[in-house]
């Protein structure tokens, strides 16, 4: 377990990562919110509506808008306010619930993001160093096709499991399960069964391919297929510790939730408030994006240090050759 | 026709005095309450095993129109679930999304389905079990068994009462319209061969349509069930006695006088709680709840909701005058909730129920609240649902408020199961309340006046439920709520234990206000076109030492209802005019010392019909920004976590 404090070290020692990741949040998240914001302020017009919709909630309004909403609109809806939000998203997550085309387009974007600094960000944390903005991006850019390779395999798996595997369960499996339950008790500890089972799955395959992009950037791997069976191999050797691994950072994720969930701003006013709601919320973004890479650095430690020299990395730290302009002045 | 007002005038006035028939724990009411002109003896056994119900009846019906009959109709309703090509099976498809049956019905199992048997059927000792043929009034569907029609050799005349013998058996579903059985639970209602209702221009009996209830006359009902030992039962009426049996069955036998239907429960698993609601004025009430186990700590909400009822309602329109009440919960996934039934009502709650929350409080109060609209003014609810079921939901909501207020949105994750309270939304009677949303959506689907059982079955719930609510609460911003009150008191008491069609409520307004109302029911009742006045252009120029203040007031939508328009000044003084509404705008124009803020149309909301209220108002210093700025601050927060929630998968 030594994995878990060392990755919150390392996470912790380059917090222009965790920034950085922040600002992709925002690079994606800002222009989005830009555009609901024209929407909104559109249908309130100079409208009296607003000022209560300013000073604490207008339902009404809010329902007037969802009702002739469209695209981005659509997903303006009560439970955005406060912690609802963070239940909105777990409960889509488990119930596999579809999302409207704009927001799959901007989470794509997201994720093509990550796949591209997922490189980076390993490497430094596999490096334990500085690596400088160069040396991020120099691994950013060699791992971003294999990562874009590995993502094929990942989008296989996970299609299989949201596709395939979660209709099976939740809408197959599980009303033949409740069919006769007359007990609601009964049917939610059979949901949540199922909600375990669904969970393990997912765990188990993002396990395996954190583990596949840990062993493609410390050992320098180009066959992500190989970055998988090793990552498979890796975590059947040392099963417990990886489990015990996975369960202490979700642990955190957990807390990071329950945290937010005591202080989540609820509707609040304009000014400063707002402005308080939005840090809070924000913080809350922060530590989750901390939690994440406290996922990616820990089992990088964990990794290295199982091998018999740890703090490797097979690939020499990139540095760039002076230009020629230099050498003849 | 013209001493009508009188009449209502003078119900209002004695109103209270009648409304407190004998309270009876028998079942038994005396003087009589209703025409008391279709009976029924019946005696049924509940086979759980097999899910059959094998029953004899026998009706002591009397014609009380003006007319012979040269038929017998009757409902068989659950011949409506022997297939999907049924009438309302076929209705029920048009809501469902997909090209087949609607949700589960495509999966059912053959034994999920239902039917009912008629065996035999005398009349005054005549066997015509040959004669029995299914009639399809409403749409010719020759698939549709739900009606089934006796021809007479010798017609019934007026006045005269005759005895039918019938003998049936019925396979219980599962639940199909909160009728049915799921595990040991049991829900049984519009299970027996029922006269539909015979009025002088013939009889009124509806084939089962997937949007609309039920209809028949009031009587005296003396039912036996039989159904295994140690099984509590609930049922209309008051339990006279109960036999138990070598078999391990116990026949438990109901009486109760004046009413129109009778429905019953039973399942091993049900808790039983009593209690009783006291009034100074109003009779008293026991109540006895039939609680789901895993919902033992929610009696008390249930018989606080059922209090909150039988106290408004009866105070607000007239007395409950049965002396007892019998409230079911059901189980789980039995689809049975939220029905109601004379004396008798299913409620509807959930494992986890927190508090601040109206589940099970709204269900419990509305369909308690339907033993008045509904159980003692028996409207057509194939033809009129709105009388009942728009009486209703308006009446709940007004009484919810009394008790419940705040009251808080909830939503429900993970499956449905796990509540979250948004306590920054407190749910308003006039909006949520009346379900102004809903109305909103489908407000042009129907005309009110169209017979319910055309409405479009998916839509048909909004102009139903929601659009009558509505019209009601606006009458009472506009009216006032004492004339509203009188208007409801007195056409409760004018049409109590009969079936009032809605020119009797209308006739009932226009007694008690004394005006013509006609163009409002015009455009609420018949007609589809929907309320939207607004702003369309508020102006207010410096011109010399004074402002020039000019509004637009508009009307966006068909239908016209007078409304105020108030102009607010920057110094505070406010200019409120009086629009009639007719034209499709209209100008206001002042020269006033000091520059106008606002105006807004409808300022106090008396028009709750009103689509649109976003538009109802302009100001020169809106704040439109403001709020958009912090609801996308807030929208972006919950954009973020999804985002995270996905890239916790890369």
């Amino acid at each position: 377990m030594s994995a878990w404090p060392e990755g919150m070290r390392r996470v912790n020692r380059a917090p222009a990562i965790l920034l950085g990741v922040w600002a992709l949040t925002l690079l994606v998240s800002l222009p989005l919110a830009a555009v609901l914001r024209g929407m909104l302020a559109q249908h309130l017009g100079r409208s009296l509506a607003a000022d209560t919709a300013a000073s604490g909630v207008n339902y009404d309004w809010m329902q007037e808008f969802s009702d002739q909403a469209a695209g981005l609109g659509v997903t303006f809806k009560p439970t955005i306010i406060g912690f609802g939000a963070v239940l909105d998203n777990l409960s889509a997550f488990m119930d596999n619930v579809h999302r409207p085309a704009v927001i799959v387009g901007a989470a794509s974007l997201y994720i093509l993001l990550w796949i591209f600094v997922a490189g980076g960000i390993i490497d430094r944390y596999a490096r334990d160093r500085a690596t400088h903005a160069y040396g991020f991006f120099a691994s950013s850019g060699v791992f971003f096709f294999r990562f874009l390779r590995l993502a094929v395999v990942q989008w296989i798996v996970y299609a299989f499991l949201f596709g395939s595997m979660h209709p099976w369960l939740f809408d197959r499996l599980y009303p033949r399960m409740i069919h006769d339950t007359s007990v609601e008790r009964t049917a939610f500890l059979a949901r949540v069964a199922l909600y375990l089972v669904f969970g393990l799955l997912v765990a188990a395959a993002t396990m395996i391919f954190d583990y596949a992009k840990v062993r493609a950037v410390v050992e320098d791997r180009r066959s992500m297929i190989g970055a998988v069976t090793g990552a498979v191999g890796f975590i059947q050797r040392n099963y417990a510790a990886a489990v015990s691994l996975f369960l202490a950072n979700f642990a955190l994720f957990v807390i990071v939730v329950g945290l937010y969930a005591l202080i989540a701003p609820g509707a609040g006013r304009t000014g400063a408030s707002m402005w308080i709601g939005f840090v809070v919320g924000q913080l809350y973004v922060i530590g989750r994006l901390w939690v994440k890479l406290v996922f990616w650095a820990s089992e990088t430690a964990l990794f290295q240090n199982r091998l018999a020299h740890a703090g490797y990395v097979a690939r020499p730290e990139p540095t760039w050759p002076d230009s020629p302009a230099a050498d003849a002045i | 026709m013209r001493r009508r007002p009188i009449i209502v005038l003078a119900c209002v006035l004695i109103g209270s005095a009648t409304a407190s028939a004998q309270p009876a724990e028998t079942g038994a009411l005396t003087p009589p309450l209703s025409p008391r002109n279709a009976s029924y003896t019946i005696t049924a056994r509940l086979d759980p095993a097999t899910r059959t119900i094998t029953g004899s009846e026998v009706i002591t019906w009397r014609n009380i129109t003006t007319k012979p009959a040269t038929d017998l109709q009757f409902h068989l309703y659950w011949n409506a679930w022997k297939n999907t090509r049924s009438t309302f099976m076929r209705e029920r498809a048009l809501g469902s999304t997909g090209p087949g049956p609607a949700g589960d019905d495509a999966h059912r199992r053959a034994d999920e389905w239902a039917h009912i048997d008629v065996t035999a059927l005398k009349v005054g000792g005549s066997d015509l079990t040959g004669l029995k043929r299914f009639i399809a009034p409403d749409d010719d569907n020759p698939d549709d068994e739900t009606v089934m029609a006796i021809p007479l050799a010798q017609p019934i005349g007026a006045g005269v009462a005759v005895t039918i013998d019938i003998r049936w058996t019925a396979h219980v579903p599962r639940t199909f319209a909160r009728t049915g059985a799921i595990g040991d639970f049991f829900f049984i209602a519009q299970w027996f061969p029922k006269l539909g209702v015979l009025q002088d221009d013939g009889w009124n009996c509806h084939q089962f349509h997937a949007a609309t209830e039920f209809f028949a006359d009031f009587g005296v009902y003396d039912v036996s069930l039989t159904v295994p030992s140690g099984w509590p039962v609930g049922a209309t009426g008051v339990r006279r006695e109960r036999v138990d049996h070598h078999d391990r069955t116990s026949t438990h036998r109901y009486y109760q006088e004046d009413v129109h239907d009778f429905a019953w429960t039973t399942s091993p698993d049900y808790l039983e709680r009593t209690a009783r609601f006291e009034h100074p004025t109003l009779p008293p009430v026991e109540m006895r709840l039939l609680l789901q186990p895993e919902h033992a700590g929610q009696a008390d909400r249930h018989f606080d909701a059922t209090r909150t009822a039988l106290q408004y309602y009866g105070e607000w329109y007239g007395a409950y005058p049965y002396g007892h009440i019998t409230i079911v919960d059901p189980a789980y996934q039995s689809g049975a909730g939220g029905m109601e039934y004379p004396t008798l009502f299913t409620a509807g709650t959930r494992w986890l129920a927190p508090p601040r929350v109206t589940t099970p409080e709204g269900v419990t109060v509305h369909e308690a609240g339907h033993q008045f609209w509904y159980g003692i003014v028996a409207t057509n609810e194939f033809e009129h649902a709105w009388m009942d079921e728009g009486f209703n939901t308006f009446s709940t909501a007004r009484a919810v408020a009394q008790v419940y207020d705040p009251n808080y949105l909830a939503l429900r994750y993970f499956g449905g199961f796990i509540p979250w309270v948004f306590g920054d939304i407190a749910l308003r009677r006039e909006t949520e309340g009346n379900r102004l949303a809903g109305y909103r959506r489908d407000a042009k689907s129907d005309a009110q006046s169209t017979p319910t059982f055309r409405y479009f079955p998916a839509t048909g719930g909004s102009i139903t439920y929601n659009k009558t609510a509505l019209w009601l609460n606006t009458m009472e911003r506009w009216l006032g709520w004492p004339t509203l009150q009188r208007i409801m008191s007195a056409y409760f008491e004018e049409w109590k234990f009969r079936h009032p069609k809605p020119d009797d409520y209308f006739e009932v307004v226009n007694a008690v206000t004394g005006r013509d109302l006609g163009w409002y029911f015009d455009q609420v009742y018949r007609s589809s076109n929907v309320f939207d006045y607004g702003v369309q252009d508020l102006k207010s120029a410096r011109d010399g030492d004074h402002y020039r203040t000019s509004v637009i007031v508009r009307r966006y939508g068909e239908a016209i209802f007078p409304v105020d328009v108030a102009v607010t000044f920057r110094n505070r003084d406010r200019v409120v005019e009086h629009w009639d509404g007719n034209d499709r705008w209209k100008l206001y124009s002042y020269d006033r010392p000091s520059q106008a803020v606002a105006a807004q149309v409808d300022p106090d909301r008396v028009l709750l019909l009103d689509v649109d209220y976003t538009n109802n108002s302009n100001t020169l210093e809106p704040k439109g920004g403001a709020a958009a700025t912090k609801w996308s601050l807030k929208w972006m927060v919950w954009l973020q976590d999804c985002l995270l929630s996905c890239v916790a998968l890369v």
